[in-house]
């Protein structure tokens, strides 16, 4: 999930803190001139931040971030659209507010069979539109086929690619019919290195499927629907002819098989998403996916109103058709304004909602939004939005929320591009950033040598990476053929190393460029090599990385889609997608056969050595483990400072009792 | 009269035609796309969206449809980054929050830069022709990425007297800082303009002979020196109510207001493009039509000037 909001021209790129700071002394000089100072001027001994006066009504204004793109929980892949859709949508199930594992939502509660390849969710009855209509089964059919469809073009799509035949019906591919048996050609026929079939995809009868629980001893009905998901995989071709025929030119068994067949495209019926009856979906998958009950509560897989959609189609947002099934329900929309939201009475657990109303303010700007906070305008701002600057006042105050967060901060390497593509030079700048000294530096992260984000995968054991060593780092230089030299001064010189040919590339904003200069200095430092920076505008960037058309390296981050680690190891996946060059096909087989594990301490494990195995190929030098950084009144309750930043609005309210506020960080263990 | 008006908005057509063919090629050279963003997308996925709004068409099929949609139906399409929004409403909505604050900035400036300005001049060389002078210097080099701050910190964070930001609709307080901060540059402008117009009439011939004719000094002012002297001022007033009114990226970013200038930028920075040709198209209507507007206004104020 994309956590930093880096698309905007914000104050802070205008005006650089120096600036900031002159400008503040300047004005507290003209202050004193002018006597205004005897009036009010926050002390500096306050306890919370800016003025703290809990409101009369239990209404939370918060700034959510830009602008939501859309109020379609399918549209955006932001976090700042995410929090908005947890207001208004309901899904299967929904993060827990401190540990974001899933807890029932629309779903009572589920079974997983023995290896994590098919779901079983038991609806609520009570479940409930905002304009009254019942949910059951069959909104969650049309809502997961609606998202993972073509013609929706849903930019998360992705995340629903485990479930089985999505990733084929999304993509507008073709299974391959034998049009006199009926048969259709399999998967495992064509390709030799096949991996074992997950239980979802053996049959039906099949030993040691179920796994009991104690609500249910025996499996859910039997249907033909789910005898064909527990078929083997069907072989499935690109729909565009112009692709098939290049791929089949390829290979000759598999042209001389598809001869003569007929080619039937992957239809939304096909994806393994199914009403067993009115209260019941079964969704099977493709792999095995421990971690798949946790990813149902992203947006992606919310609940959408078939109606509304149908009737109005891209207007079904429009306050005046809009149609929701979460706690809260739309009530005015001005865009770049404000979105109110309102306690929906229709919703299942109303009587459990205790905000009356939540108003989403738009702003991408940082000093805007704490200006905001300080006066009392809003009750909280996003992860993110304190200052680097303005951390050592904000940080000493009460309403300051502290505390680790599931994302990174990393870079990555072009290497494709010498003299990137030797590991020894990758591992040489990596050993010579002293990552302890900027995570203090920087205040509020932790120094991080793997992949994961350190200290929030229960029970993960994380791989270490090489920690600062110079030494080794100007030896592995010289190893590669670029020998570093000791001058008379104390500092070191590299001539031989092609400084031409490595860059720092960044989007342009102050704390990116504070981070480059950082690195900069590093290496100079400590291997005698100074790099280029460049920086450009956001999506420049994007289309400049992803095309690997940088020098050395470009800067990255991520945060968390769900709470596991391969959340973070599946950006290797997919050749190519990283935008580092680095494709692997090892890797990708070490981490099948991690999600393959039935059992869950294993598959941490064979994951974790995953993790050691690209980070010691070091196609990105990781940074920091990122901590989260904002500021709520101390009135606001149960908007606990989880990991993803994350909130379910339910558990969220004003509490007038000064005795009862938060003084401090909430605690995340229960 | 209405011949030149009529020939001045036929030349305005293809005038526009072109920048938004200009704007629109631009935004095709422009690296990266709306739908980027941290992690790659699957090809797949991209194909989709590329399908979806017809960007896998050849590029003289969606210049084509652009065109067309905008000259034959006045409809600039929908957003790409906002879905479901048409241009036209974006517009329609943020166009008046950008027009008030831009029209109270250029009303203040005017009241307050013409009055310091013509102080100035008919007192010319004084204390008080100083001070509005450096008032007025002050005003011109002081940007408002800097000034705008500097009132939120005196007035909101410090004396909690004013809201630091947001729209909170037209008849609020929050209208103030923007306004002030906007108007700082033009009232210095203006000043001077006034100043610099007034000193050129107060010495010419027929002001002289105005006095002669025994007219009272608040006559000769108000009816003969500044009329005359303000002409500067109404050829500056064109192009700057073009921008006032289509909104200031600066001021609109620093107080968070939904107007014109922040959809912009934000379209800008967001690869989205149906709004960029929108917003694009839209100022330079404004732009031509208001210099139209001073041209008109030349004929009534200046008796030399006919058409």
């Amino acid at each position: 999930m994309e956590v930093t909001r880096v698309g905007s021209l914000s104050l802070e790129f205008l005006m650089s803190y120096r600036l900031w700071q002159q400008t503040i002394a300047l004005v507290t000089l003209a202050l004193v001139v002018s006597g205004a100072l005897s009036c009010n001027v926050s002390s500096k001994n306050e306890e919370f931040f800016g003025k703290t006066v809990a409101p009369e009504r239990n209404i939370l204004r918060y700034v959510t971030g830009d602008e939501p793109e859309s109020l379609d929980p399918v549209v955006s892949s932001g976090q700042p659209e995410a929090r908005i859709y947890m207001a208004l949508y309901d899904g299967l199930v929904e993060y827990h507010p401190k540990t974001l594992f899933p807890i029932p939502a629309l779903a009572e509660r589920w079974d997983i069979n023995n290896d994590s390849s098919e779901f079983v969710f038991h609806l609520r009855h009570n479940g409930r539109w905002s304009n009254g209509d019942p949910i059951d089964s069959s909104d969650f059919i049309y809502s997961f086929r609606r998202a993972l469809s073509p013609a929706t073009a849903s930019r998360n799509a992705y995340l629903g690619y485990y479930i089985k035949y999505a990733q084929e019906f999304n993509a507008g591919a073709v299974f391959v019919r034998d049009a006199k048996t009926n048969e259709f050609l399999l998967a495992k026929d064509f390709d030799p290195n096949s991996p074992p079939e997950p239980l979802s995809m053996k049959s039906v009868a099949g030993d040691g499927e179920f796994k009991p629980t104690q609500e249910e001893a025996k499996p859910d009905a039997d249907s033909e629907f789910h005898r064909l998901m527990h078929s083997p995989l069907r072989l499935t071709l690109p729909g565009a002819e112009k692709k098939r025929n290049a791929l089949l030119e390829k290979n000759a068994k598999l042209k001389a098989a598809v001869a003569g067949k007929e080619f039937v495209p992957v239809k939304a019926e096909d994806i393994g998403v199914e009403a067993v009856d009115k209260y019941t979906v079964r969704i099977s998958l493709v792999q095995p996916a421990p971690f798949f009950s946790g990813l149902l509560a992203h947006q992606l897989f919310r609940l959408v109103p078939r109606k509304a959609v149908e009737t109005y189609g891209d207007q079904w947002t429009q306050p005046n058709h809009i149609v929701t099934c979460g706690p809260f329900k739309v009530k005015t929309w001005k865009p770049y304004d404000k979105l109110v939201v309102e306690r929906d009475p229709m919703y299942w657990d109303a009587g459990n909602v205790r905000l009356d109303e939540i108003q989403f303010f738009p702003s991408q700007d940082n000093p805007t939004s704490m200006n905001l906070y300080k006066v009392g305008e809003i009750d909280a701002v996003l992860n993110h939005t304190v200052p680097n600057a303005w951390l050592d006042v904000v940080r000493t105050k009460k309403d300051y929320m502290d505390g680790v967060e599931a994302g990174i901060d990393f870079l990555q390497i072009n290497v494709t591009k010498p003299p990137m593509n030797d590991v020894r030079v990758r591992k040489a700048f990596n050993l010579a950033i002293d990552k302890v000294a900027w995570a203090t530096w920087r205040k509020v992260v932790k120094p991080l040598t793997a992949f994961t984000p350190e200290g929030i995968f229960q029970g993960y054991p994380q791989p270490k990476g090489d920690q600062f060593d110079p030494e080794r780092a100007r030896q592995l230089l010289g190893e590669a053929g670029y020998p570093v030299t000791k001058n008379p001064d104390g500092s070191f010189s590299c001539p031989k190393f092609p400084v031409k040919e490595v860059e720092f590339t960044f989007n342009t904003q102050e704390s990116n460029k504070a981070m480059a200069e950082w690195m900069q200095a590093q290496w100079k430092q400590n291997l005698g090599i100074t790099v280029g920076l460049r920086n450009m505008e956001w999506k420049t960037f994007l289309a400049v990385r992803s095309a690997l058309e940088y020098k050395g390296f470009s800067r990255g981050a991520w945060g968390a889609d769900y709470m596991d680690p391969f959340t973070f190891l599946s950006l290797f996946y997919t050749g190519g997608e990283s935008g580092t060059g680095w494709i692997d096909p090892k890797y990708v087989a070490m981490l099948d056969e991690a999600n393959r594990m039935l059992d869950h301490e294993k598959r941490y494990e064979l994951l974790a050595k995953a993790e050691k195995y690209m980070i010691d190929a070091q196609p990105v030098i990781p940074i920091d483990t990122s901590s989260i950084n904002w500021v709520k009144k101390p009135y606001v309750k149960g908007m606990y400072p989880n990991a993803a930043s994350l909130y379910p609005w339910k558990f969220v309210y004003i509490e007038r009792d000064r005795s009862k506020w938060d003084y401090g960080t909430p605690s995340l263990s229960d | 009269m209405i011949r030149f008006i009529i020939k001045r908005l036929l030349v305005t057509i293809p005038t526009i035609l072109v920048v938004i063919s200009i704007t629109w090629g631009l935004i095709k050279l422009a690296p990266g796309n709306f739908y980027s963003g941290e992690k790659r997308l699957p090809p797949t996925i991209e194909q989709n969206i590329r399908a979806k709004y017809g960007l896998d068409k050849p590029w003289y099929q969606q210049y084509g449809k652009m065109l067309w949609q905008i000259v034959g139906h006045l409809d600039f399409g929908t957003s790409l980054k906002y879905e479901g929004q048409s241009v036209n409403s974006i517009i329609a909505r943020s166009l008046p929050v950008s027009a008030a604050v831009g029209l109270l900035a250029y009303l203040l400036a005017l009241v307050v830069g013409i009055t310091a300005g013509s102080i100035a001049a008919l007192k010319q060389n004084s204390k008080w022709d100083y001070a509005s002078m450096t008032l007025a210097m002050l005003g011109i080099s002081l940007p408002n990425f800097v000034l705008g701050p500097i009132l939120v910190l005196v007035f909101s964070l410090t004396l909690y007297w004013l809201p630091p930001s947001r729209w909170d609709g037209f008849f609020s307080r929050n209208i103030i800082l923007p306004v002030v901060t906007l108007s700082a540059i033009y009232i210095a402008y203006i000043a001077r303009l006034t100043r610099a117009g007034m000193l050129e009439v107060l010495r010419s011939d027929y002001i002289r002979t105005a006095r002669a004719k025994g007219l009272s000094e608040k006559d000769v002012v108000i009816k003969h020196a500044l009329r005359g002297g303000l002409m500067p001022v109404v050829s500056y007033t064109g192009p700057a109510l073009a921008f006032l009114l289509t909104g200031t990226v600066v001021v609109e970013k620093i107080f968070a207001l939904p107007g014109l200038g922040n959809y912009f930028i934000q379209a800008s920075l967001n690869r989205d493009e149906p709004l960029i040709i929108g917003i694009v198209a839209f100022i330079a209507i404004t732009l031509l039509l208001m210099n139209l507007l001073v041209d008109i206004a030349y004929a009534f104020l200046d008796p030399r000037v006919r058409y």
